[in-house]
């Protein structure tokens, strides 16, 4: 194209756009502009992602590529793009065309369910409109995507839409290039879309009156049987959800009754973002999360500890013992009906029973929820995808965001910080699956051109969770048509995950690779802030509560240097290419396997064992049998922890915070509400700390600091004065050792960096002196192993030529 | 006990010689005596005819002395119960020892009387052995390995090949409960009521049940090391079946239960003596557990779960709270998972 009297000539130009472009309007968009510019061509999805077809002159073909580039979609997000000369082809006009057939191998960004648009929502409301009420109004902007797609490419027929013919108006509007509906593979309407069907708990279908139109009497009568106290499973985006009046207590403490789930906190959906701010604190941050596609529930401080609030009527059954909350707006036309209706706030919390994945099937459903719930809300519309609702937060000082749960709306690609355009290219027909780790259990999958992510898919131990995460990977290998060429694994054998790829590695001689927890920690937060390129050092502050070590131990409270200059490089013990462990907690007694992580009262006597002067502090907290046991059982016992997790578990039992936890995390949750009611009260400057100003002996001395906070206790400082000072104190353990290692770069992951409270009092007291580097679209806990794994293997392959490298593990 | 002019076993025990035979003739022969063993012949001769079953165990515990029994006990129970659950009669046992020195006559002689009323109660003679002796340090005090032979029930078919779909699984009784007597002692655990060792010989109740309903009883099995959790998988790995069982249906002492949560463990994957799990077919299952429990050792028999065609290679079990949880094999020791 470099001659520039053939610029002027007609030609043929196949444009190709791949990432986030389907399913968001992305052929209408191009219609409009083709028609606006005048350009005769055709526009079409394949599983590459977008083509589009212009026969014209090169100037003009430019001109629109250009002008598509510069401002795309607003959901869109082009990774790649391409122009080339082909065969020319003749065009009356500009048409989009049905999508061919699937080919294997994709660039496609799988497109996540949005929330409802505020188009949508003002249609929704609109009481001469024609979808008003429609619990299923949807337009190019909004609606289920992920969960309904069955195969690639995005188009109706691959959707569980599929079953539904448009009528002649949604025809109309899907054809008519001007309607916000054109090309909308979602489209229906009350006419000819989805039917709520209600049901109650013994699986009757519950009448209607004939008066209203069914859907219309289905809503008024959940309404109605919320304000009794009654529980509702309602059957949302990603599978049910069980919606109660979170002001009625009695409820509350009826569903968690049935539900099997005594205190772990539930979330809340607010009719709106006013209600909600009666309630609760809402940044501008958070208010804008909560109002984004996404629309995740967003942990926020609540204004429980204020008597002049309403939620003190009813925050102790939501949350006991906690002043965050979980709160949501509604996503979906069907949830914006039920909470407008209802008009106060709502208890939403997945369908399941604790540690089972969501419920997605109708008639699973039935079997089940009627267990928990009175009545049972559903409709005619296929779920293919389970997902539970997202979780994210921001701490409260920095507005850091800190990604909990990624699910609904985040997932399926690879994180977008990440750039999926770079990932190093292969000859071969390379495709990793990694299977990430146990209790927070996802699975990522690197194709030739692109990065997967699963969802959220829970604890592993749960045979149903079990069974939706075979689910989940064998609906992403045949939405690919990817066939493995290598496997990727944690080190611990114990997890079923390490299990299922060896099965599948087994039978189908795919080779296994097992990766240590740690190094996948760190690789994970590394890409994601696209570091894996840098020759420089970087500290890797890697705390969580169970990783299995390379010596056998049980590691949590890592640190790791990537790129560590060729002079410390003596004597460290690599777990990777080019990542070393330099330095960790000082080892204390992981004793009674899982037990101790339930318990932190086996934390706190663990830390203490070294120093039975104080066991005073603890011995009460056991029953006589118990101590004369445990002591025993501490004496002899063999295995080690480094775990910071763990530390959080003691120092949260000796301050008498619990001592038996009821959900997991709890512990640390309750010890970072104490320091941050501190810090919020007091400013987040500290200058006490548990460690002494000298460089660390050979571990981070972790009994020097257990001394420190029980020689406090027993002074009787306050206890949320200790908190913040031991928050403090492990800043003040990456700020020693970062000094001490000379490095400027640190990046953060593990379970103990969900913590806002310690992420602000880093970013307040290191976050000038040093490159501060947390996890931005991937959750800091196990969530992002399987990301982690694959970046330890694009990690290898980068420096091959570079290093020598610890062998056993990659 | 005999009177004999020493009373803690040395090495001179084992080197074949005069302290050697004094300790067989007066010891142990005299005690077990058999017309077998009485021949003092290299090994035995006997005639036994149609289908045999033999197998063989080796038993290495501590403490040697435990409540509800010792380690003679087990090792002739552990291979009576062997040969029992290949549906066979257990006929003759051979017994051997390795002693460790320091070991008093007294402790052996105790377990030797054990052994001999044992073996009479199970009804199988002891008919050939062997005795060596080891250094102090280079055993713990006992070592005993028994091998058996037995003839096989006429009606049993006895295989884990016939295990099918809808088969019922029984347990004979509370589970857990020797593990966990013997680890009470190792830890120095106590109870209100102290757990005892259910170890037992189950060949009578076994025989009894192959009498009335013969090879209606698909598989025995002896959940010993690794326990009833370790033995289900085994078989669904081997059957390439699903196993379903339900929480609330397993018997567990309740103060084993409360030893088991003190201690972190799952009652599933502690060992047991005296116990046997049986795979039979639906049909029978109900009539099985009525004649079970009038049985000796069967008391507490039930039904735990069953064969499924469902989720192939995999022991899923219903937990009391509602959710399913996969009952792994044990890998290695128990790591903590939770992060
Ligand atoms: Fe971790
Ligand atoms: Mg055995
Ligand atoms: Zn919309
Ligand atoms: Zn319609």
């Amino acid at each position: 194209m470099e001659n520039g009297s053939f610029a002027h000539s007609q030609n043929t130009f196949s444009l190709r756009f791949s990432g986030l472009v389907q399913g968001i309007g992305f052929r209408p968009f191009v219609y409009q502009i083709a028609i606006q510019q005048q350009l005769k061509g055709q526009v079409s999805n394949d599983t590459d992602g977008v083509c589009v077809l212009l026969t014209t002159n090169e100037e003009n073909a430019l001109k629109f590529l250009k002008r598509l580039i510069d401002s795309p979609p607003t959901l869109a997000k082009i990774t790649k793009y391409s122009i080339e000369k082909i065969a020319y082809q003749y065009f009356e006009s500009f048409n989009i065309v049905e999508s061919p057939t699937a080919h294997s191998g994709s660039r496609l960004m799988l497109t996540p369910d949005f929330s409802l648009c505020a188009n949508c929502r003002q249609e929704l409301h609109n009481t001469i409109n024609r979808r008003y009420r429609y619990p299923f109004i949807t337009c190019t902007q909004c609606g289920p995507r992920y969960s309904i797609q069955r195969i690639l490419p995005y188009d109706r027929p691959t959707t569980t839409m599929q079953a539904f013919k448009m009528c002649p108006a949604c025809e109309r509007e899907y054809n008519h290039p001007a309607d916000r509906r054109f090309y909308s593979q979602t489209n229906s309407c009350p006419e000819c879309g989805v039917q709520l069907r209600l049901f109650k708990s013994d699986g009757k279908v519950v009448h209607t009156m004939g008066q209203l139109n069914d859907s219309q009497w289905i809503l008024a009568r959940i309404s109605w049987e919320l304000k009794q106290g009654k529980i509702i499973a309602v059957k949302g985006i990603g599978g049910y959800l069980l919606l109660c009046d979170a002001t009625n207590e009695a409820t509350v403490l009826t569903l968690r009754k049935r539900k099997h789930r005594p205190s772990k906190p539930l979330a809340v959906l607010y009719p709106t973002l006013e209600r909600l701010r009666e309630d609760a604190y809402i940044s501008t941050q958070e208010a804008e999360a909560l109002q984004s596609v996404v629309a995740p529930i967003v942990l926020v401080r609540s204004k429980k500890s204020e008597r002049f609030s309403t939620f003190w009527k009813f925050g102790e059954a939501v949350n006991p013992n906690l002043n965050h909350l979980g709160v949501m707006l509604p996503y979906s036309p069907l949830l914006e009906l039920i909470a407008k209706d209802f008009g106060k706030p709502l208890v939403a919390t997945s369908g399941n029973f604790s540690g089972s994945p969501i419920i997605f099937k109708d008639d699973q459903a039935q079997s089940e929820l009627g267990q928990v719930a009175d009545f049972i809300l559903t409709d005619n519309h296929e779920i293919v995808v389970p997902q539970d609702d997202s979780v994210i937060r921001f701490s409260e000082k920095y507005g850091q965001k800190i990604v909990i749960r990624r699910s609904r709306g985040l997932a399926p690609n690879g994180p977008l910080s990440h750039k999926n355009t770079e990932i190093t290219p292969t000859s071969k027909n390379e495709t990793t699956l990694a299977f990430g780790a146990s209790l927070k259990s996802t699975f990522g999958l690197k194709t030739i051109d692109n990065l997967y992510l699963s969802q959220y898919l829970g604890d592993l131990e749960d045979f149903e969770t079990q069974e939706n995460f075979k689910h989940t990977l064998n609906h992403f290998l045949q939405l690919f048509q990817a066939k493995p060429t290598q496997l990727l694994t944690d080190a611990h054998k114990g997890y079923f995950s390490t299990q299922l790829a060896q099965e599948l590695g087994k039978s189908e001689s795919i080779p296994v690779i097992k990766t240590q927890h740690h190094a996948a920690h760190f690789a994970a937060v590394l890409a994601e802030n696209e570091l894996l390129e840098t020759t420089e050092t970087v500290l890797g502050v890697i705390w969580d509560g169970t990783g299995y070590g390379t010596d056998g131990q049980i590691w949590g409270g890592e640190y790791l240097l990537f790129n560590p200059p060729l002079y410390q490089t003596e004597g460290l013990s690599f777990l990777s290419k080019s990542m070393a462990r330099v330095n960790h907690f000082e080892y204390f007694d992981a004793f009674l396997g899982d037990k101790m992580p339930r318990e932190p009262r086996l934390s706190a006597f663990s830390l203490l064992k070294e120093f039975p002067e104080y066991w005073g502090l603890v011995s009460q907290k056991f029953n006589e049998k118990e101590w004369d046991l445990y002591t025993r059982l501490l004496q002899k016992n063999t295995l080690k922890t480094s775990s910071v997790g763990r530390i959080f578990d003691g120092v949260a039992s000796l301050l008498g915070l619990l001592d038996k936890n009821h959900y997991e995390g709890e512990a640390a949750l309750r010890l970072e509400e104490l320091a941050g009611y501190y810090f919020n009260s007091h400013g987040y400057s500290f200058a006490e700390h548990y460690f002494q100003n000298r460089p660390f002996p050979k571990t981070i001395p972790t009994h020097e600091l257990i001394k420190g906070v029980v020689q406090d206790i027993l002074k009787d400082k306050p206890k949320d004065w200790i908190a913040a000072k031991f928050h403090f104190s492990l800043i003040k353990a990456v700020e020693i050792m970062a000094n001490e290692l000379n490095t400027k770069k640190i990046a953060f992951s593990g379970g103990v960096f969900q913590n806002a409270v310690l992420v602000d009092l880093m970013i307040e007291n290191m976050g000038k002196t040093h490159e501060l580097f947390f996890h931005q679209e991937l959750p800091p806990n196990d969530e992002c192993i399987a990301f982690g794994q694959l970046m330890l293997v694009e990690n290898r392959k980068r420096v091959e030529h570079r290093e020598v490298v610890f062998e056993n593990y990659i | 006990m005999p009177q004999l002019d020493f009373d803690i076993i040395t090495l001179g025990h084992g080197s074949g010689g005069i302290l050697t035979n004094k300790l067989l003739e007066t010891g142990v022969f005299e005690l077990l005596k058999n017309p077998l063993l009485d021949e003092h012949h290299d090994g035995a001769i006997f005639e036994l005819s149609g289908r045999l079953a033999f197998s063989t165990d080796s038993f290495v515990i501590s403490p040697v002395f435990f409540p509800g029994g010792n380690i003679g006990e087990l090792a002739v129970n552990g291979t009576v119960n062997d040969l029992a659950m290949c549906g066979a009669v257990p006929k003759y046992l051979s017994l051997s020892f390795i002693l460790e020195e320091g070991l008093t006559m007294k402790e052996f002689w105790e377990i030797l009387v054990s052994i001999k009323f044992t073996a009479e109660h199970a009804g199988v003679q002891i008919v050939t052995g062997d005795t060596k002796v080891v250094e102090r340090g280079k055993g713990d005090r006992i070592f005993i390995n028994t091998s058996g032979i037995g003839q096989v029930h006429e009606k049993a078919q006895i295989s884990t090949k016939r295990v099918q779909t809808g088969d019922k699984i029984i347990v004979s009784g509370h589970i857990a409960t020797h593990g966990i007597a013997i680890m009470s002692v190792r830890e120095g655990l106590e109870f209100e009521t102290e757990i005892v060792s259910d170890t037992a010989h189950l060949n009578h109740t076994i025989k009894a049940l192959l009498d009335e309903y013969g090879a209606e009883i698909h598989l025995l099995k002896d959940p010993t090391r690794g326990g009833v959790a370790s033995v289900l998988n085994e078989i669904v790995r081997d059957t390439r079946l699903g196993i379903n069982i339900s929480q609330k249906s397993i018997p567990v002492l309740e103060e084993v239960y409360g030893a088991c949560e003190l201690l972190g463990l799952d009652p599933l994957y502690v060992a047991n003596e005296g116990v046997f799990i049986a795979f039979v077919s639906a049909e029978i299952a109900d009539d099985f557990v009525k004649k079970l429990q009038k049985l000796e050792h069967g008391q507490h028999a039930a039904v735990i779960g069953e064969v499924t065609t469902e989720h192939p290679k995999q022991v899923i079990l219903q937990s009391q709270i509602g959710g399913r949880r996969v009952v792994n094999m044990l890998v290695g020791e128990q790591l903590p998972r939770i992060c």
